[in-house]
């Protein structure tokens, strides 16, 4: 799999958000993404998104309770088509599947149009070990392919790169004279991929749905990569997760209306590809052969959790990245694994471990704004409080996320929330210490707008670190009742 | 275990992966209850609906040409509308001329047979090819001819007004390259080739689903508009990987 950085969630988010670039990269995602989605949505008039939000997240509720008839449905007409399905239970053994696929096949060039499952699997190390190359050929994940980076977003993995940056690394990689015309760049990786495509003799592509009843995989794209991909070379193998099967061709319709709109904004994206099979005898061309490898790798253990399988009817739009507060301060790459944002938190965690990935939960202020501009209703909230509840009592510390410090920090305050007297005592002495040892050497208080921007005081430096702790009012309610409003009561 | 043989399955067998997503589903192998609506059509609930949609679209047919052209347009597509096939030539012939075309492919669909574009192209030097079946061997110079090509011609099996897409489907005489390789993609429609929606287009598609047997056909294209990306910095560029200029010519 994909290398796991989620261990260093923290030190990486405080290094992003500090990234001067990073911050004007990710201060487009509100003003370009999510702003053409609300334009799109109004031109479609909310209620009837609300009704096809509704519809799709029915079609995924029962697809995914019935999921083991849906894929056995699927696998039979894929076979009735003539192509071959194949099931992988982890990372490894699809790489394996792949493996032997280009093996048995001589396969020596590859081309991939854009798969996240891919990404997670590690698919493109595991076929280069076997001697094959492979090149990405959307033109974000070509970019992060010759940066030897990992997608930062899953809808434009490349957006945290500047066009100096591109220039910069097409004229390393590529050897073409240096230009930051982003239309001269593109050009160039037309250039470089169009011999690929005609070279490969495998094309590799993700899935965005697959049609149980017919069998019929269906990739969703804009540059024409995944037309070509699955349209040139002699084999066409298709790799994605379990989760991406729907019952008939009808059901297609609303997420093909849903996740355009949801991703960029568009009606609808210049290519939608269905693939049933391989060519039949009388197609001019085509693939030969068509594969379709069903990935599990950690799909059964969220599908066996009522509280976390609606994270399975996620259709990768991204667009609850795109208005999370917290995924636009720190960026993809901060949440150390394939999947970022608000989902990237859910699913994370649920497919390598709370173990590996327990301070993604925490990433959020539960704000809410992911449920609501989800495009199939999935209540992100509630999972992420889910996780973290999990994670609380998990009995085995390395799951448990604050750790020893602020699970004690916890005890303690509501151990003070419970007892009117300690409560009393700790607001005397906060005063106290407020009013009188602002100004003192020992763990001083910097104070501004009145709220306390800055305290040494153990534990409580941790959280004025990176927020505002209001001031202690100069009086408490109860100093308040006792002076004034209680006499007032009495007098009458 | 990993099968061995080049064409069975590898990995783990299907009854052991389906086993293990029942369980984690606590499901018996059955069929889900309720069953699916959608999956209980059978062929004459589906000719019915196509009944019914055909009825529909023929009666607001020119309010729906109207909507496909807006739309398309909306979408990238260069719209030229005209019911007289000479025009149609005669639109061809000049954009081929501003292009500087020098070599040209197109499909063997029903719509050349009313707009013959090959005489007249020919005629002003262009080099013409047609996709055509042949031996296996003819496949390659089929695919060179595709790839040296500054414009493609396709027809359409069908336009959806709802989202201003040409759908090509798999048959004999149409290469799937044609509409995505050259810079240039022309696609002649014709009124008949009209739905309007989505939900239409799916409905028709699994009734001839079922007409056939079961047989889908290799694939199912939608084009709307030109390649595009916007990768780099959010900026929308045209003519990625996919044509730069796409042309439709509506004959209605």
């Amino acid at each position: 799999m994909a290398d796991i950085k989620t261990r260093d969630f923290s030190a990486a988010s405080a290094v992003s958000i500090l990234d001067p670039q990073l911050r004007k990269a990710l201060a487009q995602v509100g003003t370009g993404f999510d702003a053409a989605r609300r334009a799109a949505i109004d031109e479609v008039t909310p209620e009837l998104w609300d009704e096809w939000r509704e519809e799709a997240r029915q079609i995924k509720v029962h697809t995914l309770d019935h999921l083991d008839y849906y894929l056995d449905l699927l696998e039979q007409n894929v076979a009735k088509a003539g192509g071959h399905v194949h099931f992988a239970k982890d990372a490894a053994q699809a790489n394996e599947i792949m493996g032997e696929l280009v093996r048995t096949r001589n396969i020596k060039v590859a081309t991939k149009s854009k798969s996240m499952v891919s990404e997670e699997l590690s698919l493109n190390p595991a076929l280069e070990a076997q001697g094959v190359d492979v090149y990405e050929t959307d033109l974000g994940e070509y970019i992060i392919q010759l940066a030897e980076e990992t997608p930062f977003h899953l809808v434009a993995p490349a957006l945290h790169k500047t066009k100096e940056q591109v220039a910069q690394l097409f004229t390393d990689k590529l050897g073409i004279p240096y230009t930051e015309d982003i239309n001269g760049l593109a050009a160039a990786a037309r250039t470089a991929l169009r011999e690929k495509f005609l070279q490969a003799d495998l094309g590799i592509s993700g899935a965005n749905f697959l049609v149980a009843e017919t069998g019929t995989l269906v990739i969703i794209t804009n540059e024409g990569n995944g037309r070509l991909s699955t349209s040139a070379p002699r084999i066409h193998v298709g790799i994605t997760g379990m989760e991406k099967v729907i019952p008939s061709m009808q059901d297609l319709a609303v997420f093909l209306r849903l996740l355009p709109r949801s991703a960029t904004g568009q009606g609808i994206t210049s290519y939608v590809s269905m693939v049933t099979g391989p060519r039949r005898a009388d197609d001019e061309d085509g693939p030969e052969e068509f594969h379709l490898i069903i990935v599990d790798n950690g799909r059964s253990k969220m599908l066996a959790d009522p509280d976390l399988r609606e994270a399975l009817y996620c259709i990768r739009c991204a667009a609850c990245l795109n208005i999370c507060p917290v995924y636009q301060k720190v960026g993809g790459h901060a949440y150390g694994w394939v999947y970022p944002g608000p989902i990237g938190a859910i699913v994370t965690p649920s497919l390598i471990g709370l173990k590996e990935a327990r301070d993604l939960p925490q990433a959020s202020s539960l704000c809410g704004a992911c449920r609501e501009v989800c495009p199939v209703k999935i209540n992100l909230p509630r999972m992420l409080l889910h996780l973290r509840q999990k994670s609380a009592e998990s009995p085995d510390s390395s799951e448990r996320s604050a750790g020893l410090i602020p699970n004690l920090v916890a005890g303690g305050y509501t151990r003070l929330m419970r007892s009117p007297s300690l409560l009393k005592l700790s607001h005397t002495w906060g005063r106290w210490k407020q009013n009188v040892w602002a100004a003192m050497p020992f763990f001083p208080l910097t104070k501004r707008n009145g709220m306390i921007r800055k305290t040494s005081l153990p534990l409580l430096s941790r959280w004025t670190r990176s927020r505002d702790l209001p001031e202690l009012p100069k009086n408490t309610f109860r100093d308040i009742w006792k002076k004034e409003l209680s006499q007032d009561n009495d007098g009458r | 275990m990993m099968a061995d043989s080049v064409d069975g399955t590898l990995g783990v067998p299907k009854a052991e992966f389906l086993d293990s997503v029942r369980r984690s589903l606590n499901r018996q192998p059955v069929a889900p209850d309720p069953a699916y609506p959608r999956l209980l059509d059978d062929l004459s609930s589906l000719q019915e609906q196509a009944q019914r949609i055909r009825a529909r679209i023929a009666e607001t047919r020119p309010a729906l040409l109207d909507k496909f052209a807006d739309i398309a347009e909306a979408r990238g597509w260069n719209v030229h509308r005209t019911s007289d096939p000479e025009n149609a030539i005669a639109h061809i012939q000049s954009l081929a001329d501003s292009l500087g075309v020098k070599n040209a492919v197109r499909s063997e669909q029903e719509v050349f047979g009313q707009v013959m574009v090959d005489a007249p192209l020919e005629a002003a030097g262009i080099n013409m090819t047609t996709v055509s079946h042949g031996p296996d061997s003819s496949r390659e110079s089929l695919r060179s001819s595709i790839i040296a090509a500054d414009i493609g011609l396709t027809g359409a099996d069908y336009a959806v007004a709802e989202t201003g897409s040409v759908i090509v489907l798999p048959r004999k005489g149409l290469s799937r390259l044609v509409s995505v390789v050259p810079p240039v993609h022309l696609a002649l429609v014709r009124p008949d080739d009209l739905i309007e929606s989505l939900d239409d287009l799916f409905v028709l598609r699994r009734l001839e689903y079922q007409e056939k047997g079961g047989d889908m056909g290799s694939y199912l294209n939608f084009i709307t508009g030109p390649s595009r990306t916007a990768d780099i910095e959010q900026t929308l560029v045209v003519g990625v990987h996919g044509p730069k200029e796409v042309h439709l010519v509506l004959l209605g």
